[in-house]
């Protein structure tokens, strides 16, 4: 096989020839709706989302995606009862993901990140200290074959990685990182929460989620350039989170993995 | 009526991707039509979730990502309910471009979407390890066993 003859089968494939005329209407559309819904001042949160819900389906011949009917983080956040930290995630600041990964027979969402100080009513402590400038992040966990989730699967961990930095240095262990969780109408929802790591976004900053306990250099290889990968056997899913590069403190990302003690070990 | 900027960018949207993401749809999917629903729902997600992109190329990569598990999901969905997919495809094939848009789709995912990058869309193992969120020695590796797969496949086809 050559790449000509590759392009000629691709070329080949019939596509409807007003494709992008209709899409682009299709969009058009959906978008005159998203403006109408934000400049109506009466409308409850929960009324807008069902209106949404239903110019979503009006305008989709095809099956709706379940991702439309799912909890924001803002939400996840206030059924946790933590209204402080749902007006966060409602705040400019907030990043909206929605990024989706197989792992195993699960699909996973990354559905939105938040970082700073003072942004939930309970803020997280290690080591017999308050750390309340942290990033939290919200992402959801469903059954790719469609069947609704009855309780939380287990076996799957989640950590922050952080490229040119040693897996076992940092991680959701020495970040002092917890995690909450709930199933709602089969959708597993978690709201992680870590130290900050906008400490780190000169780096790129990854979010697994993986079958498997500690991260260790055989799950997470790391190459020459610092990038790390799952290994090729494991089952789980690394993201990248978009960390806004100017709040990066790298003196302070260099003395937390000095702290740990366990920046050199192989 | 005027277009306001976000109009303006649905357009942008549609025509810088629409062709890239229907052909990659199709190393998954069957039928030109399936490809076209899976790129219409991909652009309304984008719409509905609103992501925020660090710039083009991030977009780019949520825009294949999101297609190639779409694609996937809807794939699987196929197969349950009709379990010999594969063997139907090829054996419903019968021209060389069909041979081998039907043994592309017959790869596990994780080589069909490299190998489609590759030969169709020119991207270097440095461009898809970005794309995917891969590293380039893991594209190397998906690429080499991904040819050699086709390559046994095609092989078969033509004995």
């Amino acid at each position: 096989m050559n790449r000509e003859a590759y392009r000629k089968a691709f070329d080949a494939i019939p596509f409807s020839p007003d494709f992008r005329d209709r899409t682009t209407e299709l969009l058009r559309d959906r978008l005159r709706e998203q403006e109408k819904e934000e400049h109506s001042m009466h409308v409850g949160k929960t009324k807008k989302l069902a209106v949404l819900i239903a110019a979503a389906i009006a305008l989709l011949a095809v099956s709706v995606s379940a991702v439309m009917l799912w909890l924001s983080p803002a939400q996840v956040a206030e059924r946790l009862e933590d209204p402080v930290l749902a007006a966060a995630f409602d705040s400019e600041d907030a990043v909206l993901l929605e990024e989706t990964a197989q792992v195993g027979d699960y699909t996973v969402t990354l559905a939105g990140l938040v970082s700073g100080q003072d942004l939930s009513k309970a803020p997280a402590e290690y080591n017999g200290q308050l750390v309340s400038d942290r990033t939290y992040a919200v992402f959801t966990l469903t059954c790719t074959d469609g069947e609704p989730l009855e309780e939380l699967p287990d076996g799957l961990s989640y950590s922050p990685l952080v490229s040119g930095y040693h897996v076992s240095a940092v991680n959701a262990w020495t970040l002092g990182a917890t995690c909450q969780s709930f199933v709602q109408d089969g959708v597993a929802y978690y709201l992680f929460d870590t130290r900050n790591l906008e400490m780190f976004a000169d780096h790129t900053v990854y979010f697994a989620i993986y079958e498997g306990g500690v991260p260790d250099p055989a799950t997470f290889p790391t190459a020459e350039d610092g990038t790390i990968s799952l290994a090729e056997d494991m089952e789980g899913a690394l993201f990248t989170l978009p960390l806004n590069e100017s709040k990066a403190d790298p003196a302070a990302a260099r003395a937390f993995v000095e702290g740990t003690g366990l920046e050199f070990i192989g | 009526m005027a277009l306001t900027g976000a109009q303006d960018d649905a357009s942008r949207l549609v025509e810088t991707y629409s062709p890239m993401l229907l052909r990659l749809a199709c190393t998954r999917l069957e039928t030109p039509a399936d490809a076209e629903d899976v790129v219409q729902e991909v652009f309304l997600k984008l719409l509905t979730a609103r992501p925020a992109f660090r710039d083009e190329e991030h977009e780019k990569a949520w825009l294949i990502r999101t297609t190639l598990h779409r694609a996937a999901d809807l794939k699987k969905a196929a197969a349950r309910r009709n379990v010999p997919l594969e063997e139907a495809l090829l054996a419903s094939a019968p021209e060389p471009e069909d041979r081998l848009l039907a043994a592309v789709r017959a790869l596990p995912e994780k080589y069909g979407a490299v190998i489609h990058l590759h030969y169709y869309e020119g991207y270097s193992l440095k461009e898809i390890g970005k794309l995917l969120g891969l590293p380039a020695a893991t594209v190397g590796t998906r690429l080499a066993r991904g040819r050699e797969r086709l390559r046994q496949s095609l092989k078969e086809e033509i004995e």
